[in-house]
């Protein structure tokens, strides 16, 4: 196992290599706006600044010169540069963002777990019922639902300063965890009810087509035969074995999400890492996109890393295969 | 990125869709709450300002965009700054009284004010030296500033920008510690307006030499007030500004009322960004209280409800131009009587329906907005006694006896050149560059129409004159300050033709119009001033090198219970006017 664990980590410090090279190439060696006049910030007709400015920057050295310096900055000193918009420091300024993404996240994968897993059991297990047409009803509006109008939709039902019934807060009312726990959740609410929603309806109808399968096979009617009771044979065999790829789902959504929740971040203005990219992309601010797209892979390298060695737990064919 | 560009990009956001109303009316008064003379107002309260994105620049050095102006005048004073209604005449602000010239107006002094003191942690008056100051650090790296060189460059012994190290300019003298000399190797009427940009608000050197040792400097995020407002700071000196989230202004405990003409009504100013939902923002400020928009004109649908149900919450306000820039370089553009043509074709009653119609601007009759010194003597609203530029529906007929004029027998273009035209690949920009295409085509031209991000529009087409773009249907201008000299000399002069980020797009060279730009740069009485600026408008516009077609009003709204000002020279609220009813 130890050995599997090593060779992945491998595999994933060779992916970010990876990324981080195609990211500079295309943002660097490729860039749609000239670096120097967006970091000199104004109209810059004037060519001894611009000069000054390539020269500071390095951007006058060949590109595999300025890559190497980048990724020598990085490794060894953790340092993904400045903002060419506000002189900002890129980590710093990533840093401060993920514990916003992150409470966005994980809150809302809550919401969709706790909400999902049921619905598709009970969908399984009460086939072409009320609660399944139902639940299967709701599950393809909230899939059909883009994240974006659905925000805005309930900002202007339940938002508490432009909503019709005002009863959650609203766009813009984010509060870190530890500067109030009970503002942190208060502001949360909406954005996990809305980020979860989609998740909740995909995972509700794969568990749900998965148990079916799954409840069908004959270990299950074994099972049933030897009398195990119903809720046994359901939760201990059957979703067990179904829930398996909705597990490899999660590990992905998550790592993805923490990449940036760009569209929930955005309509409920969070300050989290994919409002950060989205801000960077609009203003072709290059290390800013640089380092969120690396944090972003970084994050989804690692989601596939546990989902690889929970799999190894899981199915001791993976990790000799 | 260059202030047009941003503007481009802010204005941007303000038409998304084609919405056609009728709202306020022409001419060029700022119109709606706070458009007048600043109200007198209450003392105290918290104001809150929605932004969309963050501020770009917070240090008074290379602070350059009107959001950047919104936070920096209630922070910093330079030696002269505007009151809000008066967009012609700076007030002294740092200073104590108007420049004295002398020497023909090569020798300009500055008397300043006693007892202009900074706030935490240098709590120490503001001297001539720290003006100096501020001016030599702008010509480094650590403190890129775009105009630096174009209005103070003409100080004798003005480096080139880009310096590693603040260099002594031996043309800005300090015979005490209130007053300051600057000697010019020429007169310059912009040169004493550009004393209004917060290029010249002091920086003490004892205190910030050791963040401006960094690159970039950091002496943004430590910075030290002169103005009513200062950013919250932590125990470390370190402002308390969370990019990307919020900024919060409180009062500077070292400023005085008795020094300065802001009122400072408020206790607090919190700047809130990332309000990139601009819908949704609004309808928060007009429903809410105590909040006012800051970098987003509010979103046509916000403004047509603003303008039917809400009056009293929104104000328009003039801001600059927009126009398609004609390369004079390419052929067959270089024949004056073709670009005529195209003017004369222009519908611009259809070009300004792609950015939602009267409710966002005036027709443009030719290039200096209303409202500018020398608007009138360029042609008030009605333009200049040019025939092409008189039918705001565009006229095919006048427009096919000039194209007979280059030379076209059949009123239409028959040559081979294929006219290249770069412009924004999204958006209502989108929309106007395609107009423009097909009125281009009714013409006769062939048009090869390349849609790309509005940073690489500019960057990499447009501002190259090497890329040899022939048509640029999504520029515009917004001049640093309301003076001909700075809507001109970057647009229209031959010798502002550089290399990279040009910004004389239509790359006009006319002898007789950089002769009357380099005469009119030197005048320094404002009405001489006016006219001769008025005069190289019209010269301009007679080699019809673009199609000016709005001149934008800004939008601008405010919860019910904000007694708002509108700064007319930066067509957005002062915060240091503004007050909480």
């Amino acid at each position: 196992m130890v050995t599997y664990i090593l060779r992945r980590l491998l595999w994933a410090a060779f992916l970010v290599l990876v990324v981080s090279f195609l990211t500079f190439v295309i943002f660097y060696a490729l860039p749609s706006a000239d670096p120097a006049v967006l970091r000199a910030g104004a109209r810059s007709g004037n060519q001894a600044l611009l000069e000054s400015i390539r020269d500071t920057l390095g951007l006058d050295e060949p590109w595999y010169v300025q890559y190497a310096k980048y990724m020598e900055r990085l490794l060894f000193h953790f340092d993904f540069g400045f903002s060419y918009r506000n002189d900002a420091s890129v980590r710093e300024q990533i840093f401060d963002r993920i514990p916003a993404t992150a409470s966005l996240v994980l809150g809302a994968a809550v919401v969709w777990i706790a909400v999902g897993i049921p619905v598709g059991v009970v969908s399984a297990t009460r086939r072409r019922s009320w609660i399944d047409r139902i639940a299967m009803g709701a599950a393809l509006v909230a899939i059909s639902a883009p994240v974006y109008w659905l925000g805005l939709v309930v900002l202007y039902l339940f938002a508490d300063d432009i909503g019709r019934f005002p009863v959650f807060k609203g766009s813009g009312s984010y509060v870190p965890l530890t500067e109030s726990p009970a503002g942190w959740f208060g502001s949360l609410l909406l954005p996990w009810l809305v980020l979860a929603a989609t998740a909740a309806a995909f995972y509700a109808r794969l568990l749900r087509g998965n148990l079916r399968d799954v409840l069908s096979e004959d270990y299950i009617r074994t099972a049933r035969a030897k009398g195990l009771r119903e809720r046994s044979v359901v939760w201990r065999h059957g979703v067990r074995s179904a829930i398996t790829p909705v597990v490899t789902l999660l590990g992905l959504d998550i790592g993805i999400l923490l990449g940036g929740a760009i569209l929930t971040e955005t309509v409920f203005n969070i300050p989290g890492v994919g409002r950060l990219a989205f801000s960077a992309i609009r203003g072709a601010d290059l290390p800013m996109i640089q380092g969120t797209v690396l944090i972003g892979a970084l994050f989804i390298i690692l989601a596939n890393l546990v989902v690889d060695v929970l799999y190894g737990f899981l199915d001791p064919r993976v990790r000799v295969g | 990125m260059s202030r047009h560009v941003w503007r481009v990009l802010a204005l941007a956001v303000a038409a998304l869709t084609a919405l056609t109303w009728s709202a306020c009316g022409g001419g060029d008064a700022a119109t709606g709450i706070g458009a007048g003379a600043p109200a007198k107002g209450k003392k105290g309260g918290t104001l809150n300002a929605l932004f969309a994105n963050d501020l770009e620049h917070i240090d008074p050095g290379e602070a350059f965009y009107q959001p950047d102006y919104m936070m920096v005048f209630a922070v910093h004073r330079p030696l002269y700054s505007f009151e809000p209604t008066n967009l012609e005449v700076a007030s002294p602000d740092l200073a104590a009284a108007p420049p004295k010239l002398s020497d023909g107006g090569r020798t300009v002094t500055v008397k300043l004010k006693p007892g202009v003191r900074y706030g935490p942690p240098v709590n120490r008056t503001a001297t001539s030296a720290d003006v100096k100051y501020a001016i030599e650090r702008a010509f480094t790296a650590a403190v890129p500033n775009g105009y630096a060189p174009t209005y103070f460059g003409i100080v004798e012994g003005a480096p080139e920008p880009g310096r590693k190290k603040p260099t002594d300019i031996k043309g800005i003298e300090t015979p005490d510690e209130e007053t300051i000399v600057f000697r010019l190797s020429e007169s310059s009427g912009a040169f004493i307006k550009a004393l209004s940009l917060p290029i010249t608000a002091p920086v003490p050197e004892d205190y910030a030499k050791r963040y401006d040792a960094e690159t970039p400097s950091q002496y943004a995020t430590h910075q030290a007030a002169t103005g009513p407002y200062m950013i919250e700071a932590g125990k470390d000196g370190r402002i308390t500004y969370e990019i990307g989230k919020r900024m919060t202004l409180v009062r500077n405990p070292n400023w005085s009322a008795a020094t300065d003409f802001r009122p400072a009504y408020l206790d607090r100013i919190e700047l809130t960004m990332g309000n990139e939902d601009t819908t949704v923002a609004a309808r928060q400020i007009l429903k809410g209280k105590g909040l006012i928009n800051g970098d987003f004109p509010p979103d046509p649908p916000v403004i047509k409800e603003a303008v039917q149900r809400r009056k009293s919450q929104i104000t328009f306000a003039p801001l600059g131009n927009r126009y398609i820039s004609l390369n004079t370089k390419v052929k067959p553009l270089d024949d004056v009587n073709v670009r005529k043509a195209i003017v004369a074709a222009s519908d611009r009653n259809a070009l300004r329906l792609t950015r939602g119609g009267p409710i966002v601007g005036d027709l443009a009759t030719h290039f200096l907005a209303p409202g500018q010194p020398g608007f009138e003597e360029a042609g008030g609203m009605k333009g200049p006694n040019l025939d092409f530029i008189q039918n705001p529906d565009g006229s095919m007929a006048l427009a096919a006896e000039y194209m007979k004029k280059a030379g076209y027998a059949s009123g239409r273009y028959t040559g081979s050149e294929t006219l290249t035209m770069v412009g924004d690949d999204s958006g209502v920009g989108a929309r106007t560059a395609e107009v423009f295409q097909s009125q281009l085509q009714k013409l006769g031209f062939e048009v090869d129409f390349r849609q790309v991000p509005h940073d690489t529009m500019f960057s990499k087409f447009c501002n190259v004159p090497e890329a040899r773009v022939a048509v640029c249907p999504n520029v515009g201008w917004l001049p640093d300050f309301a003076d001909g000299q700075a809507w001109f000399d970057p647009t229209f002069s031959g010798e502002s033709i550089v290399p990279e980020n040009n910004s004389n797009w239509p790359q006009l060279d006319f002898p007789a119009i950089n002769e009357a730009i380099d005469d009119a740069k030197k005048i320094t009485g404002q009405a001489r001033r006016d006219k001769a600026w008025g005069k190289i408008d019209r010269m301009v516009m007679a080699q019809a090198p673009a199609v000016p077609w709005i001149w934008d009003k800004q939008a601008n709204i405010a919860s019910s219970d904000v007694q708002g000002a509108i700064a007319r020279w930066n067509a957005q609220w002062d915060l240091s006017f503004t007050s909480i009813k």
